[in-house]
């Protein structure tokens, strides 16, 4: 009896850790400013650190709608799925007025039909929204909402160049926000 | 009557998990027709990026627990497949040449982070971040802890490397299809298992 409980248990941990071990359907991503930073630096264009990262999950639009159904507006989301989306800044920052100091952040959003107000938060390493806590919030600003013709399959983020400053862009469906970085 | 309640108990947890493998299946599938071709921005990498820290899940672990244990070590690198192709050897088709540096993974160069000083192989590393990559074997894979971060994975220079470590090349039964990086829990700090193909190595970390 023993041995049949040990080898049920057995499968059950192989088959979690074949699920585990299977590539995420929502796969994390990663983001440089400037663009490429990790190709331009073993080209020998750039060197030292970057400006700014940041790291995602990338779910799938998979036919469904997303703002306003999947994402619900007026809630607070993680930007991406699993982990929550890390942000991070090699040197001070000012987005809109908030001077963000150099440092590793959590990015949230709560999506409004025109607009989504964009939450940098300083507790890390945490999973979705479950462990957000407003008095570790760094800062709390609104960005327009703009409507994309083509809409996007898999969740993005990533910066461009705007002048003198780093545009965040984060889109998905056919909805996209830039937050301004001034560096 | 305690043996049948086993077996019904066996029965439904058999049951309960062999479910949860169809369900994540159907759910990868990708319809026809996506717009995933028409991307015009950037499309899913091939190889896609993961992490894995330790404590194992930790993120997860934080949502259903009390923060009563500290973060250790995380990793960041990405996951090319085996696609049928040999993975480690000296042939010119194998992925990951033997005696050649490998980025243990694909596009950036995998990072690593530890959020205490830790010891490896000998080698006291201070908290902080740092690219791993690795020079593989036929019975041993060499690991260099390097300091020159943001990095792609290719071209990483030798003179800023500060720490060594040589672990044994070990027998990975089921072959992994997908480039693997876990932390497991030891008895005196965590193992960093490595595995892709038939090759399975684990990196002891102690603090």
């Amino acid at each position: 009896m023993k041995y049949i409980l040990l080898t049920v248990f057995t499968c059950c941990t192989l088959l979690t850790t074949s699920a585990q071990d299977a590539i995420d359907k929502s796969p994390l991503d990663v983001s440089y400013y400037p663009a490429g930073y990790p190709l331009l630096k073993v080209q020998d264009k750039v060197s030292g650190a970057p400006l700014a990262r940041i790291i995602f999950s990338r779910p799938q639009k998979n036919g469904r709608p997303i703002f306003g159904n999947l994402i619900e507006y007026g809630k607070l989301w993680r930007l991406g799925a699993n982990e929550a989306t890390e942000i991070e800044f090699f040197k001070n920052v000012d987005i809109l007025g908030n001077t963000i100091r150099k440092g590793r952040y959590t990015l949230y959003a709560i999506p409004h039909p025109d607009k989504w107000t964009i939450i940098i938060n300083k507790d890390t390493d945490s999973w979705g929204t479950f462990k957000y806590s407003k008095d570790k919030d760094v800062a709390r600003f609104d960005v327009p909402v703009q409507t994309l013709e083509t809409p996007v399959e898999y969740f993005n983020a990533y910066f461009e160049k705007n002048g003198k400053t780093a545009g965040l862009m984060i889109m998905w469906d056919n909805v996209r926000v830039t937050i301004p970085i001034s560096l | 009557m305690k043996l049948l309640w086993i077996t019904a108990f066996c029965v439904s947890l058999m049951a309960s998990c062999q479910t949860k493998e169809p369900a994540a299946t159907t759910s990868i599938v990708v319809p026809p027709n996506t717009t995933v071709d028409k991307n015009p921005y950037v499309t899913l990498d091939q190889s896609p990026l993961d992490v894995s820290y330790f404590p194992p899940n930790y993120p997860m672990q934080r949502m259903k627990q009390q923060d009563t244990f500290p973060l250790i070590a995380r990793v960041i690198y990405s996951r090319p497949h085996k696609k049928g192709r040999p993975v480690f050897g000296s042939s010119p088709q194998s992925i990951c040449k033997y005696g050649i540096p490998w980025r243990l993974g694909a596009n950036e160069a995998t990072e690593i982070e530890f959020f205490r000083e830790v010891n490896i192989a000998g080698n006291s590393i201070s908290r902080g971040r740092y690219v791993m990559y690795c020079i593989p074997y036929p019975d041993k894979w060499i690991i260099k802890f390097n300091s020159n971060l943001f990095t792609w994975g290719l071209h990483i220079d030798p003179s800023t490397n500060i720490a060594t470590a040589e672990i044994p090349v070990e027998e990975q039964t089921t072959p992994i299809e997908d480039f693997t990086m876990v932390f497991l829990p030891s008895a005196d700090g965590a193992h960093l298992l490595m595995a892709w193909d038939n090759v399975k190595t684990i990196l002891p970390i102690t603090f």
